[in-house]
């Protein structure tokens, strides 16, 4: 009682020294000085490491500039060119499932029946643990030997594959483990927008005689369609710099097979120590995702713009 | 049509949507039983070719030799709820106070709204992108490998989500309470701690969980700057691959240990995580 009076004592006394103002910029400093230091800073600093030479193992202090030529170099980098082919395919296929089945399972489970709470409540969890975590239950689910899934496939006479370690199996067991883990994402950003679609609108349609399926294409899925392409955003995004998984999983191999392109830039940052090189990738990466997320947002507003007309 | 055919006809349709949550649930729930089944499992069954999906006889030596005397991995733990409580806290602070003076502050040249996109930028781009110059900026200031160097990393990366779930409580905060408060001579560090915050609880509650889940998880960032003293867990649990020939029963204990926290917390706190993951996306 006695401290909490002092606190505010203290407290008034600074109000009347600095104002209410003054107040309000101070308590906006911290969070801004931890963003300039902690983001701002390294990416303006990695983006002129980009265009100097600088390799960790050999010098502890950046080297000389050299124009573009880190850039130039991804062109022939041939690791790189093959990485950002698996990458995209990775990332549409994995956002395509990902999507289809969260929506699949939120218009399943409308409601507020303790069942369906209790499964909605399921359905989320893959995508709160830890993504190193999904990456070695995978691996343990995936392993050819002593997997679950190679166990059940014996079981019914299905010739057990090498998941993680056959070349041409690998890419797709990163996937189906990226869709385990982020279709919840999907899922509750869709139960929440189906959720709160107007009743008034879907219990006219049944009125009007609108079958079941007529009601999901017609009208649920068009109205659903600015929240969906905000959902496809974010999923692209993560998926295109999935990291977590391959480096508990595969570790990128066997061989390149499963080098994604944020698995990529890590090597050569923090393996290779090629620091300059790694930032130009991560920039040209940026680049890329900004005019994604840019053209994905002009398509999103041109359908909202068409739906109210 | 009787109301008796309508309910068969319904009951009817709702088998293939039962069946298919049923397996969706079948797959999100598999793999759990799976790891936390292996963190019980004696190492000897790992190897016969015939292992039951769950262990025939359980064994607590994963567990035992984690909370044991001298256990690394006990120190890696330590480490985890240092980072995800240090974060949380000063996230969760310094996100109100920005927050608050976003909402309240009227600058000129709008830039309460540039400050606040400003926030929202850091979620746009790959953060491998400063993983490396934040590690080369950790090394020039001696702070590789502390607690400090993981904690501003994952501060910096959660505060644009904690800025954006309370700058649209406190924009949607009923003016009239603090209005009145002010005629009663009430200062701005008063309105704030003694009104708003106590109110807005339950965002504060989902800034913290979000917060507190993303801290706990992180890896890249926790890998490239805290590599031995200020390791974490998710990045100790990373380490199990490149070892020869995996140890799957202390792996599985490890990852166990992960999991289970979040998602008891997710169970429990299953309204307010909602809230956080769906905040901006839904109404915008």
């Amino acid at each position: 009682m006695q401290l909490s009076r002092t606190t505010w004592a203290i407290a008034d006394w600074l109000e009347r020294k600095i104002g209410e103002r003054g107040i309000l910029l101070a308590f906006m400093l911290p969070a801004i000085a931890i963003i300039v230091i902690a983001q701002f800073y390294p990416l303006i600093y990695s983006l002129w490491i980009s265009f100097v030479d600088w390799t960790l193992t050999k010098s502890i202090e950046p080297g000389p500039f050299v124009g573009v030529a880190n850039y130039s170099k991804m062109a022939t980098d041939s690791v790189l060119l093959q990485t950002i082919g698996r990458t995209f395919v990775f990332a549409i296929s994995s956002t395509a499932a990902s999507v289809i089945i969260g929506f699949i399972l939120a218009y399943f489970t409308v409601g507020e029946r303790p069942a369906v709470r209790i499964a909605r409540t399921i359905l989320i969890l893959p995508m709160v643990i830890a993504p190193v975590a999904v990456g070695t239950i995978w691996r343990m689910m995936l392993s050819a030997r002593v997997g679950p899934i190679n166990d059940m496939l014996r079981g019914i006479g299905v010739p057990a594959p090498d998941w993680l370690g056959d070349p041409r199996l690998a890419v797709l067991s990163i996937i189906i483990i990226d869709v385990w883990e982020w279709t919840p994402f999907v899922f509750v950003i869709f139960a929440a927008a189906i959720s709160s679609l107007p009743s008034e609108v879907l219990r006219a349609a049944e009125v009007d005689g609108a079958t079941p399926l007529q009601i999901l294409f017609r009208i649920v899925l068009p109205m659903l369609a600015p929240v969906g392409l905000l959902v496809v955003m974010f999923r692209l995004l993560d998926a295109l710099l999935t990291l977590d998984i391959v480096f508990t999983t595969t570790f990128g191999g066997p061989g390149f097979a499963t080098h994604t392109l944020s698995f990529w830039i890590y090597q050569q940052g923090l393996r290779y120590f090629n620091i300059s090189y790694a930032a130009a990738i991560s920039w040209a990466t940026m680049l890329g995702c900004l005019i994604l997320v840019i053209g994905l947002l002009v398509w999103r507003a041109r359908i909202s713009r068409w739906q109210q007309a | 049509m009787s109301a008796m055919d309508h309910s068969t006809d319904t009951l009817l349709r709702r088998i293939p949507v039962v069946a298919i949550v049923l397996i969706g649930l079948f797959v999100t729930l598999a793999p759990f039983f799976i790891l936390f089944g292996n963190s019980l499992r004696p190492a000897d069954e790992f190897l016969s070719e015939n292992a039951t999906l769950w262990p025939s006889h359980l064994t607590f030596e994963y567990y035992a030799s984690v909370f044991g005397a001298n256990s690394a991995t006990l120190k890696i733990l330590f480490n985890s709820i240092i980072v995800t409580t240090l974060t949380t806290i000063v996230s969760v602070s310094t996100g109100c106070l920005v927050a608050y003076g976003l909402a309240r502050l009227k600058l000129p040249f709008r830039l309460s709204t540039i400050i606040g996109l400003t926030f929202l930028v850091v979620r746009f781009y790959p953060k491998i992108t400063i993983a490396i110059p934040y590690f080369v900026l950790m090394r020039d200031l001696g702070l590789r490998d502390t607690y400090a160097a993981v904690v501003i990393a994952h501060v910096s990366m959660t505060l644009p989500v904690v800025v954006w779930l309370m700058l649209s409580f406190f924009e949607e905060f009923p003016r009239q309470l603090e209005q009145s408060a002010m005629l009663d001579g009430c200062g701005v560090l008063r309105r704030f701690f003694s009104i708003v915050l106590p109110l807005t609880l339950p965002a504060i509650v989902t800034a913290g969980l979000l917060t507190a889940f993303f801290s706990w998880n992180e890896f890249l960032f926790a890998s490239a700057v805290g590599p031995l003293n200020a390791k974490t867990l998710p990045v100790a649990i990373s380490a199990f691959i490149t070892d020869k020939g995996t140890s799957w029963g202390p792996m599985s204990a490890m990852g166990t240990i992960i999991v289970l926290p979040v998602v008891v917390l997710a169970v429990i706190a299953q309204r307010y995580l909602v809230r956080g993951l769906t905040a901006g996306a839904v109404k915008g």
